[in-house]
């Protein structure tokens, strides 16, 4: 028999503990329950914003400006309104009518809605065109003549903090260059003087590429105003549904409890559907001006081009060490580029997000960063991309200078890490920058991942090709990541003032199934199933009996959404804790039944009953309680079984990690082959192992996209020449090797289960370890650094560049295989 | 972007190349995906302007009538094109002003201003018709200063600049084709047109 204490221990009881096995056979804890919601995914039968049909719905297309930088003369609506089919065509000057011209972002800069004056990125939204059907609507756009007058576009962070950069954003009072914000963060003083000091410093520069999250659903919506009800609905694509409700009552004027936001099936978030897009904003106005409803979805270039990018941080690392590879001390500049509004994705109190978290995995006590961010006439972004705020570009940052400075000392750098991870008996750890570290057993990963990859062999293996000159070149790269997740505490992390919580409620019906309903709204990550095992495990009811609900804000509790890993740090907690309400009263509920004192009834986790005291064959499970609970209710209590609780994180959850990734380099053509991909990883308990790897799965996916393809680049005019998926290259089954996963658990001794979020861990421990392997097979000519995407065209330069690269014609072979040549067409 | 060339012809002089070259509609003709160039007044509207499709071109053509239309320094045309680049195919409705003609040396320039949907462009264009130094051909300079923004400039230089080559080697192999035609028949014909011009 176990109790609560024992398995879990509760917020207040401390200490990670001890990871147990898991399953009682009613896909609780541990399960690998299949995931609920793939019945409707697999048998098409999801509904995504673009499925909904209304009676007498009407299409927006939404014009956008070809130019960066222009000033907007004249709109002539005349000809698109001519169209057949085309109901209206609203500009600015309409939307100002309605006093919906211009939205907040999510830093409180204000956004154009349509462009009033001037457009300050290519794509940017003008006009709209509400017609009958899609395509009407895309003919009348063709017809909105806009007169623009042409202004030099800046492009780049450096180039905007030029002196004589063209000033983007004189819509600001008094505005006179780009520069956006500064931040800083540490000891400026105690850091130089470390550096000052050390035996050994290291220096690099690099480039966290601008990407985007490129859901596979692009962004999109359906306003909905009722004129009876007086109501507004909103379906859209929302990762937030909750504060976007509230957003949108603060925008519109229309009291918060008129409006209802609907988040659908959404086909991946990853950080793009959290800020609130004018498309948006436009399918709700035009439908309450026009009272229809009115659907606005936009393209997949659109997508990528308006909407909220990530990264485009370009840093600089440095490190100081002592000669044996004990760190020191670490500093970072970083010049951020923020597009044409600050809209960065992050918890006000945090403009550059957790980025002061660069000191990683490391016990390093000495530390500074600064960071610069400027205005450039690109689309406003910095979201959250599969990462909690910007702490993807700090892993990439500590764990590329680790490995420089192993190179730079000759050392292997698995073992600079190991000399340098902060230890388990150290936690909860202050880092020098403030982060208080919950748990952590960062050399048990690192010894994991090391053992899976064979890391000796490969070691070996690489050597003797340096020495026998080998073709290919192995490198083999280690990312030690430690990952923060789960905001708030909402005394230090809101979005858009209001405080990040999250919440659960759980009605449990008269017979024996249960309704639950969460804060946060899922874009695939298997919150049906997830909470559902969550809730089984704690009221030991059978997964099957539990339904969960979000993503409508008319029904489900107030709650901050789904990013930065926080849904089950957070709502997760709160689902656990709801149930623990609902356990208590359901004791009172069995005292009455079975004839016992309240005080006498246990709870026994594996069976999943209530029993009294000493004698466990006097039990009732929660379906009999649960008639209880509405038809014979004790007079103790009031009628029915439910509770409900908004949860404050105490603190963040900080998963980690160990991936080590083996890739053998082409010389002749640059190209990077993977040998092996070890991805090891520690969330705290894990609640089913099977979605957890999914996750890692998808995230790795997306890892090898950003290290090996995506970036979105720009021309000198602003044209976005990385805005499509012509040209913004994800990669597809062909690019993505096997992956060998592994875990260790290492409870969160503040969460109500142990447990720590995954979704994001592999998008954020992946890149450095990729690039790490690529560098690592040119060290040894020199090479400390490669830019993402490493293409084969920058590998072949770098090889070059270390004397490495091999010339095709010395390598052109004239022998035919006897067995190749023989086949025929057909074979 | 920046587009130039030259070609040669052997056969056709200067002042025959001069007046296919000064005919809208010979020039529209030669030129892919475009469905007119015409005189444009405040009332134009390229919604129902209708082009003549069949209007017809030396030798066949009135020369009274190729000499009335032919290009006017000062005026401003209207041109529809509709160009196929990558996977977008976007009509652009151009307009375009002949900022010079110089009968003598035989120079023409023009500035044009073009929109379609998501892309728009502005050039700078101009040509000149120089003499053979042996025998009565021509030597044709030409050049074009584009500044495009928007989806077509998004696919990048190495997607456009082959539509770009296709379409003025297709122009200038089709002008030829026609100026041959022109060359042809009595030359007292093109002397008329240029006197009338």
């Amino acid at each position: 028999m176990s109790s609560d204490s024992e398995r879990f221990a509760e917020a207040e009881d401390g200490g990670p503990q001890p990871e147990k096995h898991c399953g009682h056979g009613r896909g609780g804890m541990g399960e690998e329950v299949k995931r609920k919601e793939d019945q409707r995914f697999i048998t098409g039968r999801g509904n995504y914003v673009d499925d909904i049909k209304k009676p007498g719905m009407l299409h927006c297309e939404i014009v956008r400006s070809p130019h960066a930088h222009a000033r907007i003369e004249n709109i002539d609506k005349s000809r698109a309104l001519k169209v057949d089919g085309v109901v209206a065509v609203l500009t600015a000057e309409d939307l100002l009518e309605h006093d919906l011209a211009t939205m907040p972002t999510l830093m409180d800069d204000t956004q154009d809605v349509l462009v009033n004056d001037k457009v300050k990125f290519q794509s940017q939204e003008v006009a709209a065109v509400i017609a009958t059907d899609r395509y009407t609507a895309k003919d009348g756009a063709q017809k909105v003549v806009v007169d623009y007058d042409v202004l030099d576009p800046v492009i780049g962070a450096d180039k905007a903090l030029e002196d004589d950069a063209p000033v983007i954003r004189d819509d600001i009072e008094g505005k006179e260059d780009n520069h956006c914000l500064d931040w800083e963060t540490g000891d400026e003083e105690a850091t130089a003087k470390a550096f000052e000091e050390a035996d050994v410093t290291v220096k690099e520069d690099m480039l966290y590429q601008r990407l985007h999250p490129a859901p596979i659903e692009t962004c999109g919506a359906v306003g909905d105003y009722d004129p009876g009800k007086d109501k507004l609905t909103v379906h859209m694509t929302s990762q937030a549904p909750h504060i976007h409700r509230t957003l949108f009552a603060q925008v519109s004027g229309i009291p918060e409890h008129k409006i209802r936001i609907v988040s659908p099936d959404v086909g991946g978030g990853f950080g793009n559907k959290v800020p609130i897009y004018p498309g948006y904003v436009v399918a709700a106005a035009a439908s309450y001006v026009l009272e229809e409803p009115v659907k606005w979805v936009e393209e997949r270039s659109e997508n990528i081009q308006s909407t909220g990018f990530a990264r485009d941080y370009d840093m600089t690392g440095e490190i100081a060490a002592t000669e044996d590879g004990e760190i020191q001390a670490v500093r970072t500049d970083v010049l951020a580029d923020h597009g044409a509004f600050n809209a960065v994705a992050q918890p006000s109190k945090f403009p550059a997000g957790f980025f002061n978290i660069f000191t990683g995995s490391y016990d390093i006590d000495t530390a500074y960063g600064t960071l610069t961010a400027a205005y450039t006439n690109t689309a406003p972004g910095g979201v959250a991309y599969r990462c909690s705020f910007r702490v993807t570009e700090a892993v990439y940052l500590i764990e590329r200078m680790v490995k420089v400075l192993a190179d730079e000392l000759d050392m292997d750098p698995a073992e600079v890490r190991r000399k340098n991870f902060i230890q388990p008996e150290q936690f909860p750890y202050e880092s020098a920058t403030g982060w208080n570290y919950d748990s952590g057993d960062y050399e048990k990963a690192l010894d994991k991942a090391l053992e899976m990859a064979d890391y000796d062999h490969y070691r070996e293996e690489q050597q003797r090709r340096i020495e026998e000159d080998a073709d290919k070149l192995l490198g083999i790269g280690v990312s030690s990541f430690t990952e923060v997740v789960g905001a708030g505490p909402g005394q230090s992390c809101d979005i858009a003032g209001v405080e990040m919580f999250d919440s659960a409620e759980i009605r449990v019906h008269p017979t024996g199934n249960a309704t639950v309903r969460v804060g946060v709204q899922t874009q695939g990550q298997g919150h049906e199933t997830t909470f559902a095992q969550i809730v089984a495990e704690e009221l030991g009811m059978d997964v099957d009996d539990i339904t969960v609900e979000h993503g409508d804000t008319d029904t489900d509790p107030y709650g901050l959404g789904t990013y930065g890993s926080r849904s089950t740090p957070v709502a997760g907690a709160a689902a656990a804790v709801a149930s623990r309400k609902v356990r208590e009263k359901a004791k009172a509920i069995a005292a009455n039944e079975l004839e016992a004192a309240e005080e006498d009834i246990d709870w026994d986790r594996e069976s999943g009953q209530f029993h009294v005291t000493g004698a466990p064959d006097r039990s009732i499970s929660i379906t009999e309680i649960a008639a209880g609970a509405y038809m014979n209710h004790p007079k103790s209590e009031e009628p029915g079984l439910e509770a409900i609780n908004y949860y404050d994180p105490p603190e963040m959850t900080y998963p980690f990690g160990s991936y080590i990734v083996v890739v053998e380099v082409d010389r002749e053509t640059g190209e990077v082959e993977f040998e092996k991909f070890v991805a090891v990883d520690d969330c705290g308990n894990r609640i089913n192992p099977m979605i957890i790897e999914g996750q890692i799965h998808g995230g790795l996916a997306q890892g090898i996209g950003t290290a090996m393809l995506e970036h979105v680049t720009f021309d000198d005019n602003g044209n976005v020449t990385g805005g499509d998926f012509m040209n913004y290259l994800l990669p597809t089954s062909m690019e993505i090797p096997e992956f060998e996963t592994g875990h260790t658990v290492t409870p969160s001794p503040h969460h109500p289960i142990g447990a720590k979020g995954v979704g994001e861990s592999p998008t954020v421990g992946s890149p450095p370890a990729i690039v790490n392997a690529v560098v690592d097979a040119m060290s040894h000519g020199g090479i400390s650094h490669v830019e993402m995407p490493m293409t084969p065209d920058t590998v072949w330069e770098k090889l070059d560049e270390a004397g490495l690269s091999m010339d095709p014609a010395d390598n052109v072979s004239l022998e035919f295989d006897d067995q190749q040549s023989g086949g025929t067409a057909d074979d | 972007m920046e587009f130039d060339g030259e070609f040669e012809l052997e056969d056709v002089p200067p002042e025959k190349a001069w007046v296919v070259l000064s005919d809208p509609i010979a020039v529209r003709n030669s030129l892919k995906g475009c469905q007119y160039i015409t005189p444009m007044d405040d009332d134009f509207s390229y919604d129902d302007y209708e082009a003549d499709e069949d209007a017809e071109t030396l030798p066949e053509a009135d020369p009274e009538a190729v000499a009335a239309r032919a290009f006017v320094e000062g005026q401003e045309y209207a041109a529809l094109m509709q160009v196929g680049v990558g996977s977008v195919k976007p009509r652009f409705e151009t307009s375009v002003t002949i900022e010079e003609r110089d009968e003598e040396n035989f120079i023409m320039t023009a500035t044009g201003t073009g929109t379609a949907s998501g892309s728009s462009f502005s050039m700078e264009s101009g040509m000149q018709i120089h003499p053979l130094e042996d025998g009565e051909g021509s030597r044709i300079e030409w050049w074009t200063e584009a500044d495009i923004s928007g989806r077509i400039a998004q696919l990048g230089s190495r997607v456009i600049n082959p539509v770009a080559n296709k379409i003025v080697n297709n122009f200038f192999s089709d002008i030829e084709t026609q100026m041959s035609d022109v060359d042809e028949t009595d030359s007292g014909i093109t002397d008329r047109i240029r006197g009338m011009l």
